[in-house]
């Protein structure tokens, strides 16, 4: 859709010939030769920017730029304000009012153009809620399909079909991102990036450059011409808009530094000049050369319209009265917005005292006024250009120290990958050494599961095996003597006897080392166990067996609880006690004792005390020995596996057992549960 | 109604002897029946095989079941008179040697109806024995589907 401007100027003349100017750079037109008239078609809201003369014949002009900064639908309008030079006031006044910028009378028409379409782009861009994309592509097909693709993923997109049209799009859009083919009918891809890239103001467009061709060298070529990426066509609209998404996050961090104004641009220029007459013609050569002009009357004008307007140049008078040269420039320079401009002293006299003084103020070059203004035109252009140098010197400093950070940056990622690739390598070994650390693992856990389950089924057999013909024994030896034990002689009915005890014995034996077995075998239950309870319910049932001719004092201590395997544990106490019971049958008055020591560093020391037989310290050794035995069978009798079993009860359950004797003086047993 | 019989399921010709022997001891009269493994015992319970041709209207008052059977041990055994509707309820005492846990959460999981060791000593034997018939044979009332098939 084509711009909109709104001409409000009291003279047709004026009016016809910004109309025809404007129309011809693309505009549509409303044209207004009153306050009135233009209200009516400010209401309507319907323009993009208004000209307006300052001075009309029914009002200020800037009541009406007030009134169009004031109402909501036009407040974000740009103004331009046209006005008569000698007034430095009213163009002060105007731009404090909110115009966006202020051109003399008399114009230079090209120069309004040029300023009217630079503050209808900035409008667009500023009010740009998507970022705008420029196609420049020849291929119909491809540009929709690329236009499709961006603007699903939210993208603004004009399309240009020529480099020509791509250039001249992107002057008048500013677009956020430049994308362009490669092959290009007229100015290829790779020329209009190095077009883009000599404009000031559209050098820092990322450009991303398209190719259908698999050649590696357009790459290079491609980025020898300043794209910041390249892309072959056939990868593929996700790989083209992620590299473009890329392309956009760079440059968005990158963007600090205010953009610069083209160096085709207009400049503008403040002239600062007492005498009228000098100040006049100055401002009519000057036009004459292009530049935008802005008069002052005095240093006080020139400082209040600098607060008011941005310029590229100052001009300055030396001797002024009140607020002289010197002042002005001291005041200008001292000014951190208005340092760089460039400032040029003038002066009547060439005097070296005068030139002295206004170089000692700050300014950048000096020249002596007189009716020839060639070399102050080509002194202004030497200083516009120094400028201008120093601007781009400044900025490729800017970009060379960023492109530094960059490398760093890139050295420093790189590096970090690289750490990370050898970590991840290690990481993998690791992982591969662990699997097979896993494995032998696993293979020995089978081994000790067959194992395991081999032991079952021995345990099996002996349990179920080995006591079949024990019984087979022990029954036809009872049955032997019943049926002929009145025909045997003592003797005889003895041996007979003697069969018996023997298969007794070998039964308990069994079943001793079948329940060593399972202290082994039953996996390990964690509960709390209360060991005092445990053990009266152990002493009532040893109690079942009548002491024979003596008493048995036993002592539990209350609330002994420990943490482990409810089955296990009683097989501990149940041996403990059940030896302190079998070793004090001698004593006529027997104590036992189950309790557990004072608190101390380290795990609860539990322990069972009795007055009983007692046994040589030497063999303490022997003690916990599978069918290791400290007393004959006539003295006492036992398999020899008991202690066994509580010593692995504990050792399973992570403690320790040990034992303090005397021979006739008793024993204590010792045993803890966990090592914490 | 018929006498109550014993069925005796064991593989060792000493302990079924020994067994006889204490039923004797016991004076425990009923007839007992001898099956030397699993695959005898269900022939004779379900009237199969070697005994196809025996009264199906009876049933024994009790099975005495051995665990370490030939061909199919007791738990099978235990498994399959209890999956049968015509054997659901009949009296199962498991009579063995093992004193495997393992053996004895089986036994019970699988609905035995009582688990008895078998002691070495005979005179403890004889006991065991003495007492089982007893509770089995003269105390114990046998569930009515047993007695009909």
């Amino acid at each position: 859709m084509k711009p909109c401007v709104l001409i409000v100027d009291d003279s047709l003349t004026v009016r016809m010939d910004l109309k025809e100017a404007m129309e011809a750079a693309g505009f549509d037109t409303i044209t207004s030769a009153s306050i009135a008239s233009a209200r009516r078609a400010c209401q309507q809201g319907t323009f993009d920017l208004a000209i307006l003369d300052v001075l009309l014949p029914d009002g200020d002009g800037l009541s009406l730029l007030q009134e169009i900064k004031a109402t909501p639908g036009t407040a974000d309008r740009p103004v331009l304000l046209l006005s008569s030079e000698d007034e430095v006031r009213d163009r002060v006044r105007g731009l404090r009012t909110g115009a966006d910028d202020y051109v003399g009378k008399p114009y230079d028409v090209t120069q309004v153009v040029a300023r009217a379409r630079e503050l209808v782009q900035r409008r667009r861009a500023r009010t740009r809620e998507r970022p705008l994309i420029v196609v420049i592509e020849d291929s119909p097909t491809f540009a929709a399909e690329m236009r499709a693709s961006l603007e699903a993923a939210g993208y603004e997109v004009a399309v240009g079909v020529s480099g020509e049209e791509g250039l001249r799009l992107a002057a008048d859009l500013r677009p956020d991102a430049v994308v362009a083919d490669q092959v290009l009918p007229g100015i290829d891809g790779p020329e209009v990036i190095r077009r883009l890239r000599s404009d000031t103001a559209l050098r820092r467009t990322p450009c991303l450059l398209l190719t259908a061709s698999e050649d590696r060298t357009d790459e290079l070529r491609a980025l020898e011409a300043g794209a910041d990426a390249f892309s072959q066509k056939h990868a593929g609209a996700p790989v083209i808009l992620a590299k473009l998404a890329a392309l956009l996050r760079t440059t968005r961090e990158t963007a600090g530094a205010a953009a610069l104004p083209s160096l085709l641009a207009p400049k503008r220029i403040l002239a600062v000049d007492d005498s009228a007459t000098f100040l006049g013609e100055l401002c009519d050569q000057l036009r004459a050369e292009g530049y935008d002009v802005v008069a002052a009357h005095s240093g006080a004008e020139a400082l209040e319209l600098l607060g008011t307007q941005p310029v590229d140049g100052i001009l300055l008078d030396l001797l002024m009265p009140e607020m002289s040269g010197q002042e002005t420039c001291r005041r200008i320079k001292a000014e951190p917005a208005w340092r760089d401009i460039p400032l040029i002293i003038l002066t009547a006299l060439d005097e070296s005292a005068a030139m002295i003084e206004g170089i000692n103020a700050g300014a950048d070059d000096y020249i002596a006024k007189s009716g020839d203004f060639e070399i102050l035109k080509a002194r202004l252009r030497a200083q516009l250009r120094r400028k201008q140098f120093e601007d781009e010197n400044r900025d490729i400093r800017e970009q060379l120290h960023r492109r530094e950070m960059e490398a760093v940056e890139t050295q420093a990622l790189r590096e970090l990958s690289e750490t990370r690739a050898a970590l991840i390598a290690s990481l993998e070994q690791k992982n591969a050494e662990m699997l097979q650390a896993n494995g032998e693992l696993k293979r020995a856990k089978d081994a000790a599961d067959s194992a395991n389950r081999e032991l079952e089924s021995f345990s099996y057999s002996v349990s179920h095996d080995l006591r079949a013909p024990l019984r087979a024994v022990d029954g036809f030896s009872q049955l032997l003597l019943t049926q002929v034990g009145v025909q045997l002689d003592a003797t005889a009915r003895r041996h007979l006897e003697r069969v018996r005890e023997g298969t007794k014995r070998m039964g308990q034996l069994i079943d001793d080392m079948l329940s060593l077995a399972q202290v082994t075998r039953q996996p390990l239950r964690n509960e709390p166990v209360d060991l005092s309870a445990e053990s009266l319910n152990i002493v009532a049932h040893l109690r079942t067996t009548p002491p024979a001719g003596r008493t048995v004092e036993v002592e539990v201590a209350a609330g002994l609880v420990a943490q482990g395997d409810r089955g296990l544990l009683r097989i501990l106490l149940e041996n403990l006690l059940g030896n302190a019971w079998k070793f004090t049958t001698k004593r006529e008055q027997a104590y036992i004792e189950f309790g557990r020591q004072p608190p101390a560093d380290g795990p609860v020391v539990f322990f069972v005390r009795d007055n009983g037989a007692g046994f040589d310290m030497k063999y303490a050794n022997k003690l916990f020995g599978v069918f290791q035995r400290l007393h004959t069978m006539e003295e006492f009798p036992g398999t020899g596996v008991g202690l066994a079993t509580v010593s692995r009860v504990v050792r399973r359950h992570g403690g320790k057992v040990w034992a303090e004797s005397a021979v006739g003086q008793g024993a204590t047993f010792f045993f803890t549960l966990a090592d914490s | 109604m018929k006498s109550k019989t014993i069925l005796l399921v064991e593989d060792n010709p000493d302990d079924r002897e020994l067994t006889l022997l204490a039923f004797q001891h016991g004076h425990i009269g009923n007839a007992v029946t001898l099956a030397a493994d699993g695959v005898e015992a269900l022939e004779y319970l379900f009237c199969e095989g070697r005994h196809a041709e025996r009264d199906r209207s009876h049933m024994p008052a009790v099975v005495l079941l051995d665990l370490k059977l030939p061909k199919i041990d007791g738990l099978e055994v235990l498994r399959r008179v209890r999956a049968d509707a015509r054997t659901r309820l009949l009296p199962v005492v498991i009579l063995t040697s093992s004193k495997e846990e393992q053996d004895l959460i089986n036994g019970y999981t699988l609905g035995a109806n009582s688990y008895i060791r078998k002691p070495v000593d005979f005179d403890k034997f004889n006991e065991a024995i003495r007492q089982l018939g007893l509770y089995w044979l003269v105390i114990n009332e046998i569930p009515p589907s047993t007695q009909v098939s």
